[in-house]
C-alpha cells in the first residue's frame, strides 16, 4: 500500500493594511475595531487593491520557484456562511499569481516537493461560538496566500520537512509571522492510500495545530486507511479533524459531490499586469534565504550546530548578518549562539529589546580575536553590554581586563613557577597531564589571570619540553 | 410663477442677485411633489433639504448647480437618508456613508429632495417591481414611466426637480427617459464612480444624469464624472463635456445600424427617427446604414452576464449584518426566511437564473462563452467608430405601454431593452434624446451612441437636434 499526500497551506500576510480595504491588518486588537464598510460587505462598497500584498505574494512565489502569471485577475468564490460578509470570497481561481513551483527539502537526501499553485485571497471573519455565535470582522479581508502542493509526498517525514522549510522560508521572506498556534499558518492535509499507480480516494484533515501534529495525523491516516482497505472496505471522500488528545483523526463530514462555488471573474477589480520591471524590482529586493545563508556560513567556517541555532532564531541571524562583514564570523557566531542566546532565553527577551549595539559587539569580537581578553572576561562583558550602554573598551579598562601577551614577561613568570615546583616537572616527564594544568593554574594565580591563557599554555608546554 | 421651469442660467442669476433663495426652489419642489401624485419618491428629504437650503443663504453662489434641487435614485447611498433599492429587504436601511456621486453633488451645493422610486434592485423596465408600488408616467397615468429609473424620469418630466440621478445596467436611464420625454445619458463605463451604488451587475452598472435638456445634462455629468480611488474600474479621463454644444454639425459622420430600424421596431418610432435623419442630412451630416455583428445576442448575453453577477452581488443580503432579518432558529432558516420575505418575485427569479448559469459546468457553457461574445460585439462597435463619429437609432422598440401589460411574462420585459443592452455590453456612452410625440401624445426617444469617453460628441449632435426641433416635452397640464 502506497500513501500519497498533498498539503494546502493558508498563510496570513503581515501587511499594514488589509488586501481589499485600508483597514489595519491586526486581528489581535479589540474585536471589531479594525473594520470599515468594505470589510463589512456594506451595500455599495467596492474592493480596493493593496499593491504591497502583490509584492509579498510575488516574493513567496519566487522563493518557491513558481512561474508567475504576469496578467492575472481575481475571482469570486460564492457560498453562504455567516463569516463571509459579502456572500463571496475574493480569491484567484483561473490565474494564481504563481504556479508550477517547488520547495527543496533534505529528507535523508535532497528532494523537491512540487507546488501546483500559490494564490492571493481574503480571509473571512472569525466566528466565536458560545451560546450564540459572535463575529469578529478584524479578520475579514486579512490577506492570505494559499500554497497548494501536488499530490507528491509519500511519508509524514516528507510532509513535516516540507512544512518546516515552508515556514522557515516565509519567515525569512518577512511576509508572515507563520505561527500555526495563532492561526497565521493553517494546514489542511490530503491523504490517500493505494496499492496501484492510480491514486486512492483522499481524506482531508483540516486545521491541524502544529507541524508535528501534521506528521501524527498523516501517520494515523495512512494506518487507518490501509486497515480499512485491507479489510475490504471502500473509502469515501471525507473531511476529518485531528484530535490532539488521542493523536487520531475524527470524521467531520463526508464530501458531497460537486461542491459548487460558482466561480467567476471579479468584475469590481481590473486585471493586474505585473510588468517585467515590477517583477525585477521584487527579485532585486529579495532577502537572502536560508539555503543560501547556510552555504555562506559553512564557507565562513561556522560549525553546523551554530548554523542550525542561528537559522532557527531569525533575530539572531539578522544581527549576525548586520556584523558579519565587520568582524570574525566564527567568534561572532560563538558569542551569539552561546552566552548571548542563553541570556536571551533565560530572561525571555529578544535581542532587539536589549541594549546590545553593533559597534560594541564588533569591539568585543575584535578583543577576543586579538586575544586581548579571555573568554571568561568576555562573558562578564556580555552581560554588561546587554543591559547597559557602556562601551566595551571602557568596561575592559575599568575592570583591568586587558590580557598580557608580552612574551618576555610570560617567560619570566613560567621560569619562576616551574623552578618553584620541581615535583610537577617530574610528573610532566612521567606523562601526567595534570602537571601542565597545575602549572598553568599557578601562572594565572601569579598574574591575577591577566596573561593570555592560550599563549601562556603554549609557552609553558614548549618550556617543559625543552627541559626533557 | 414657477422658478424651476426656467433655464438654470436664469435661476442662477436670480440666486446671485438674491432675488430668490435656495429655500424658494426647495419649497417649490415639495409643492410639486404634492401636486404630482406620481409616486416618484420612496423617501423625501424634506426636513434636511430645508435646513440645507437655509444654510446656503450664507454661502456664495459659486457654480451653476448651486442650490438646485436634485432627485436621487434609491439605489444610490445617501448618508443618514434611507436607501432601499425599492426592496423590502432594505426598507429600513439608513446608510452611514455617501456614494461618491452624492458627495460630488453635495460639493456643488445641490440639494437632495428625495430618493426616487425604481424597480427593485434596478431589476425591471416598468417600475412595477418596486416594493413601494409603481410610478406613473406624467404624460399618461395609465402608462408605465419605464424603468428601472422610473421615479427619476417622472420627476424631471413633471418639472419637480431640474435634475435627477439614475443608474443604467441595460437601459435603465435611457428607456424611462425616452418614455417620459427627457434627456438621459448613460456615460462610458468607468466615467462615474460606482462607489456607493447598490450593485446589480458590476460590469454593466453606470450612474448618469437625467435632465430636461442637453446643456443641463452635460453640466450634471461634469459634476459627477471623475476617477475615484474607491472604484478601481473608474477612469481618469478629462473631457470637456460642454465644448461642442451648439457647434455646427456639417460633415459629422453618423451610422444607423439596420438592426435598429428592423421590423421589430414600432413604425411611428421609426418614422420619427427618419424625419430627424432627413433634417440632419439637410444640415450636412453624412448618414449611412450599416450592419453591426452580434447585436441579436444582446438579450441572452444580458441574461447570462447581468444575472450571473447579480446572483453574487445580492448574496450579501442575508439578515446577518443589515437590512431585514427574520426570526430564525438557525442560520439556514435565517437565510431562507429573510431572503424569501425580503426579495420580490422578479429579483428571486433573476437570482435563481444567475445562480444556475454559474453552477458547475454551466459556467463554461454559458458565462464564459457569453464573455467571448461580449468581446466580439465590443470589437464590432469599435470597427464602426473607426469610421463614424456617432451611431443613432431609436432608444426603444416602442413608446410607453399600459401598466400591467407584461407583468405575467417575465421574458417579455427584457425585450424592452433590445436596443439599449448592446451599449452596456460594450461599455459605450449613449443618450436618449426626446424627438417628439406619437399620435397618442407619448414621447419618442432617439438613441445617440458615442465612442468611448466621447460624450462630448453625443452632446454636440444632441444639442443640434434639440435646437432644430425646438420641442416642448412638458406633459400636458404641468405648466
Amino acid at each position: 500500500m502506497k500513501p500519497t499526500i498533498g498539503i494546502e497551506v493558508h498563510v496570513e500576510l503581515k501587511s499594514m493594511a488589509k488586501v481589499f480595504s485600508m483597514s489595519k491588518n491586526n486581528f489581535n486588537d479589540e474585536a471589531n475595531t479594525n473594520i470599515n464598510v468594505i470589510d463589512m460587505g456594506y451595500p455599495g462598497t467596492l474592493p480596493r487593491l493593496n499593491k504591497g500584498i502583490i509584492d509579498m505574494a510575488l516574493k513567496a512565489a519566487l522563493a518557491f520557484n513558481c512561474k508567475i502569471n504576469q496578467t492575472m485577475h481575481f475571482d469570486r468564490k460564492n457560498y453562504f456562511y455567516p463569516d463571509l460578509p459579502k456572500g463571496y470570497q475574493i480569491t484567484q481561481q483561473d490565474t494564481p499569481i504563481g504556479y508550477d513551483g517547488y520547495v527543496e527539502i533534505m529528507d535523508g537526501e535532497k528532494k523537491k516537493i512540487y507546488l501546483e499553485r500559490i494564490h492571493i485571497e481574503e480571509d473571512t471573519c472569525k466566528s466565536m461560538h458560545t451560546t450564540e455565535t459572535l463575529l469578529n470582522y478584524n479578520r475579514a479581508g486579512v490577506p492570505l496566500i494559499e500554497i497548494v502542493t501536488k499530490p507528491c509526498m509519500h511519508s509524514s517525514s516528507e510532509a513535516v520537512k516540507y512544512l518546516e522549510k515552508l515556514r522557515e522560508t516565509l519567515l525569512y521572506l518577512g511576509v508572515s509571522d507563520v505561527k500555526i498556534e495563532e492561526g497565521s499558518m493553517r494546514c489542511d492535509v490530503n491523504v490517500s492510500v493505494s496499492d496501484s499507480d492510480k491514486l486512492g480516494t483522499k481524506c482531508e484533515v483540516k486545521n491541524i495545530g502544529s507541524i508535528s501534529n501534521v506528521g501524527l495525523a498523516i501517520d494515523y491516516e495512512i494506518k487507518r486507511q490501509t486497515e480499512e482497505l485491507n479489510s475490504g472496505n471502500v473509502i469515501k471522500e471525507q473531511t476529518r479533524r485531528f484530535d490532539d488528545k488521542t493523536n487520531t483523526t475524527v470524521l467531520m463530514r463526508y464530501k458531497e459531490t460537486g461542491n459548487d462555488y460558482r466561480y467567476f471573474p471579479e468584475p469590481d477589480l481590473p486585471y493586474v499586469y505585473i510588468s517585467d520591471e515590477w517583477l525585477q524590482e521584487v527579485k532585486d529586493n529579495m532577502p537572502i534565504l536560508t539555503d543560501e545563508l547556510k552555504e555562506k556560513y559553512i564557507n565562513l567556517g561556522i560549525n553546523n550546530n551554530n548554523i542550525k541555532t542561528i537559522i532557527a532564531n531569525k533575530d539572531i541571524c539578522n544581527f549576525l548578518e548586520s556584523v558579519i562583514d565587520k568582524c570574525n564570523p566564527v567568534i561572532a557566531s560563538n558569542l551569539l549562539t552561546g552566552d548571548i542566546l542563553s541570556y536571551l532565553n533565560k530572561n525571555i527577551v529578544k535581542i532587539n529589546d536589549t541594549k546590545l549595539n553593533k559597534e560594541n559587539f564588533i569591539k568585543l569580537v575584535d578583543l577576543l580575536d586579538k586575544n586581548t581578553i579571555s573568554s571568561k572576561q568576555a562573558k562578564e562583558i556580555i552581560t554588561t553590554i546587554l543591559e547597559t550602554d557602556k562601551d566595551v573598551l571602557d568596561i575592559v579598562k575599568e575592570n583591568n581586563f586587558e590580557q598580557i601577551s608580552d612574551d618576555n614577561y610570560i617567560k619570566e613568570v613560567i621560569v619562576k613557577i616551574v623552578s618553584e615546583n620541581p615535583e610537577s616537572v617530574v610528573d610532566f616527564k612521567d606523562g601526567k597531564d595534570r602537571a601542565v594544568k597545575f602549572l598553568m593554574g599557578q601562572v594565572m594565580k601569579e598574574t591575577k589571570g591577566k596573561v593570555n591563557p592560550a599563549l601562556a599554555n603554549t609557552m609553558l608546554n614548549d618550556y617543559l619540553k625543552s627541559l626533557l | 410663477m414657477t422658478y424651476l421651469d426656467l433655464d438654470i442660467k436664469e435661476i442662477n442669476n436670480l440666486l446671485k442677485e438674491k432675488k430668490i433663495k435656495p429655500i424658494d426652489l426647495v419649497n417649490e419642489a415639495f409643492e410639486k411633489i404634492e401636486k404630482s401624485n406620481l409616486n416618484c419618491f420612496i423617501t423625501l428629504n424634506k426636513e434636511e433639504a430645508i435646513k440645507q437650503a437655509k444654510e446656503l443663504e450664507n454661502v456664495e453662489v459659486d457654480n451653476l448647480l448651486f442650490g438646485l434641487p436634485i432627485a436621487v435614485k434609491d439605489n444610490i447611498l445617501t448618508k443618514n437618508l434611507r436607501t432601499t433599492a425599492a426592496s423590502h429587504i432594505l426598507d429600513d436601511f439608513i446608510p452611514i456613508y455617501d456614494a461618491t456621486v452624492v458627495s460630488k453633488i453635495k460639493d456643488k451645493h445641490m440639494i437632495i429632495i428625495g430618493k426616487t422610486n425604481m424597480d427593485e434592485f434596478a431589476m425591471g423596465s416598468t417600475g412595477e417591481t418596486s416594493y413601494f408600488g409603481n410610478t406613473l408616467n406624467p404624460h399618461n397615468n395609465i402608462k408605465i414611466p419605464g424603468g428601472s429609473s422610473s421615479g427619476s424620469a417622472a420627476c424631471v418630466s413633471f418639472l419637480i426637480t431640474p435634475f435627477a440621478l439614475g443608474t443604467d445596467t441595460g437601459g435603465s436611464i435611457r428607456q424611462p427617459s425616452s418614455f417620459c420625454g427627457i434627456v438621459g445619458l448613460k456615460p462610458t463605463y468607468g466615467t462615474v464612480s460606482r462607489y456607493g451604488i447598490i450593485a446589480f451587475a458590476s460590469s454593466l452598472d453606470q450612474v448618469g444624469p437625467m435632465t430636461k435638456n442637453v446643456y443641463e445634462n452635460a453640466l450634471l455629468l461634469s459634476a459627477i464624472a471623475g476617477c475615484d480611488k474607491n472604484d478601481l474600474t473608474s477612469k481618469d479621463i478629462n473631457v470637456d463635456y460642454m465644448s461642442l454644444i451648439g457647434k455646427d454639425i456639417n460633415g459629422i459622420k453618423i451610422a444607423i445600424p439596420n438592426y435598429y430600424m428592423s421590423d421589430a421596431i414600432d413604425n411611428e418610432v421609426k418614422d420619427k427617427v427618419k424625419e430627424v435623419v432627413e433634417m440632419l442630412k439637410n444640415k450636412g451630416a453624412i448618414v449611412d446604414y450599416i450592419d453591426i455583428n452580434y447585436l441579436k445576442y444582446a438579450i441572452p448575453l444580458y441574461q447570462v452576464i447581468a444575472l450571473g453577477e447579480a446572483s453574487s452581488n445580492l448574496a450579501r443580503y442575508d439578515g446577518v449584518k443589515y437590512g431585514l432579518s427574520c426570526d430564525a432558529k438557525n442560520i439556514d432558516e435565517l437565510y431562507r426566511k429573510t431572503r424569501t420575505e425580503g426579495f420580490g418575485n422578479e429579483v428571486k427569479r433573476r437570482i435563481m437564473i444567475g445562480s444556475y448559469i454559474l453552477s458547475g459546468k454551466n459556467a463554461q457553457e454559458y458565462y464564459y462563452k457569453a464573455l467571448k461574445v461580449r468581446k466580439a460585439m465590443t470589437d464590432s462597435f469599435k470597427e464602426v467608430f473607426d469610421k463614424y463619429d456617432l451611431i443613432i437609432g431609436p432608444t426603444n422598440t416602442s413608446v410607453a405601454y399600459d401598466l400591467g401589460t407584461k407583468q405575467d411574462d417575465a421574458l417579455k420585459s427584457f425585450y424592452d431593452d433590445l436596443l439599449t443592452i448592446p451599449v452596456n455590453m460594450a461599455g459605450l456612452p449613449a443618450m436618449s434624446l426626446p424627438i417628439g410625440f406619437n399620435k397618442d401624445n407619448l414621447p419618442i426617444g432617439m438613441h445617440i451612441i458615442g465612442n468611448y469617453f466621447k460624450e462630448d460628441k453625443i452632446y454636440w449632435l444632441a444639442s443640434f437636434i434639440e435646437k432644430n426641433l425646438n420641442l416642448d416635452m412638458t406633459p400636458k397640464g404641468v405648466k
